[in-house]
């Protein structure tokens, strides 16, 4: 035993050359380890949701720093850490993320992007909302705002995600959740969108309710343009129903005799009461024109154009008569056509006779009083009857042979003279007109058939 | 520990052969050795720096360079003790193959 204490006091000597070892293993295995230790830590972390993660190892002591979203989660990922072979010590510089009170979140839909901003209570969750509104909205760059928090109510992200499935709806707004409470706001892309969005509300998780909903609607639009180089009425925008559609397209035939109907126009909700009621007389304006636009904006009336002549002109700006719904504001902006060069009587005659071969003068049945839906021909006539302000004109009322011959004569007069008097109020002088019934002694074709007892009701003007 | 042992096993092979050599050695050596006082006040300071090292008062890198040489120097004093060991073994057995006469 003696010996080997007085041989141990001569092992210092190796000393040396061990030190040199060890200042080559410190110098060159030292970033190895920490490069080591910090992919085993990373590793080891893997599976524990963190936000802002930040390993740090210098010799074999880990500083972890990280935001954890719960008092369990910070302490799970120091212990993985810890429990990583290697690792001496954890230097825990973790901290929850805060707390927000109320927890806010909120996508906002402009003309070129949705922004969602906020809160979100998990990365995955903030990447999974995103990918939501780019799914949602192909092409449409979407901005992330949104910043993590504790504090997210139960399911909160199903109700952020069908939130983001209806900002497609929305041309501009803000869908915001506080806490549970909903909030929506902004202008809806098309007619019937705010309602669908109403409606998919009532699928919202349960526990949320909409706090507001002021969603308003794109206005409703109807227009109507009367082109009369290629004589055509295009309507175009939104009616109500099949029916209205179909009850406008007619009226727009009975009004525009000789322009041919586009009909453009698509069925959509949301229209504001007595569209019909409006739209019909509005078309009977627009007919009085020779050129013009009728445009209806939710329950403004705007008509644009030119009118045949000067009374024609003061009768339209002067509204639309006692049907017109009284809600409507009707703005119209109504210069008059250019007089044309005056005529002699034989062309005067053709062209009043043309006229009359398009469509004719409609009366309602049985009395005096003229259709509305023919103040549009009668304007035209007025301003052929304009053109010669030097011939006579001789209007003549004529029926068909249905019920008493002199019941018949009495309503081709007054129908004869009611188509004068309104030449008259138009600006004409009266002595330049005679009105003339012939009751039904003049059939222009047998009276055996509708269509013949059709043609044979009509007024005839004969230029003397 | 296993952790250090598997990433410096080369350093501790060395370091241990490096031991048994210097203990070979130290056997027939005739230089000057430590005096017991200095042994006592290595060995006070060996264990003083392996306390420190259990402890992990010495933080970072510092502290990996401390269990580093630690953990070399450990094989070493083993290496050293087999060496030596070996040597006065092998020594023993040809001074007795000397001394006893050929019959």
């Amino acid at each position: 035993m003696h010996g080997f204490f007085k041989w141990s006091s001569k092992w210092w000597p190796g000393v040396i050359p061990l030190t040199v070892f060890w200042a080559i293993a410190a110098w060159t295995s030292t970033a190895p380890l920490e490069a080591d230790l910090a992919a085993r830590s990373a590793a080891a972390l893997h599976d524990t949701v963190l936000d802002k993660t930040s390993i740090e190892v210098a010799g074999r002591d880990v500083t972890l720093a990280a935001d954890a979203f719960s008092e369990d989660g910070r302490r799970n990922a120091v212990k993985s850490v810890e429990a990583v072979p290697g690792v001496r010590l954890v230097n825990d510089e973790t901290h929850l993320v805060p707390e927000a009170k109320p927890f806010v979140w909120s996508a906002e839909r402009d003309v070129v992007r949705v922004t969602i901003a906020g809160s979100a209570p998990l990365p995955a969750s903030k990447a999974k909302l995103v990918e939501s509104a780019r799914g949602a909205l192909k092409g449409v760059e979407v901005a992330d705002q949104m910043k993590l928090a504790r504090g997210a109510p139960d399911r909160f992200e199903d109700a952020a995600e069908l939130l983001l499935g209806q900002i497609g709806k929305l041309k501009e707004g803000k869908f915001t959740i506080s806490d549970t409470g909903v909030s929506l706001s902004g202008m809806a892309r098309e007619l019937g969108d705010r309602e669908a969005i109403a409606a998919a509300m009532k699928s919202l998780p349960e526990g949320f309710k909409v706090a507001a909903n002021d969603i308003r609607a794109p206005p409703y639009v109807f227009q109507a343009y009367k082109d009369p180089v290629a004589l055509t009425l295009t309507l175009s925008g939104d009616v109500p129903d099949d029916s209205v559609h179909a009850a406008i397209v007619a009226a727009a035939g009975r009004k525009f005799f000789s322009e041919k109907v586009v009909d453009n126009l698509k069925t959509s909700i949301g229209a504001p009461g007595g569209f019909a009621a409006a739209v019909v007389p509005a078309l009977g304006a627009l007919s009085r024109l020779s050129t013009g636009t009728l445009a209806v904006s939710d329950r403004e009336v705007k008509l644009q154009g030119d009118a045949l002549y000067d009374g024609a002109a003061a009768q339209i700006r002067a509204g639309l008569g006692k049907d017109f719904p009284q809600a409507w504001p009707f703005k119209a902006e109504i210069s008059v056509k250019p007089a044309v060069a005056p005529v002699d009587a034989t062309v005067c005659q053709q062209l009043l006779s043309e006229l009359l071969g398009k469509t004719s003068i409609r009366f309602e049945t049985g009395r005096a009083t003229i259709d509305p839906d023919s103040t549009g021909l009668l304007d035209h006539l007025v301003e052929v009857a304009l053109r010669c302000p030097t011939s006579d004109i001789e209007i003549s009322g004529h029926t068909d042979s249905d019920g008493d011959a002199e019941a018949n004569q009495a309503l081709s007069e007054k129908r004869a003279q009611a188509v004068v008097d309104y030449l008259v109020k138009a600006g004409l002088p009266a002595a330049r007109f005679t009105a003339v019934g012939y009751g039904s002694t003049q059939p222009r074709v047998p009276n055996d058939s509708e269509e013949g007892k059709a043609q044979n009701r009509r007024i005839e003007f004969l230029v003397k | 520990m296993a952790y250090l042992v598997t990433f410096h096993w080369g350093w501790l092979l060395a370091s241990l052969l490096l031991g048994l050599g210097m203990g070979w050695i130290a056997v027939v050596h005739r230089g000057p050795g430590v005096s017991r006082a200095l042994a006592g006040w290595l060995a006070a300071l060996a264990a003083a720096l392996v306390a420190a090292a259990l402890a992990r008062v010495v933080p970072g890198r510092p502290g990996y360079w401390l269990e580093l040489g630690l953990i070399m120097f450990a094989p070493y004093l083993v290496g050293c003790a087999i060496g030596s060991l070996l040597r006065a073994w092998v020594v023993a057995r040809s001074v007795t193959t000397v001394s006893e006469p050929r019959p």
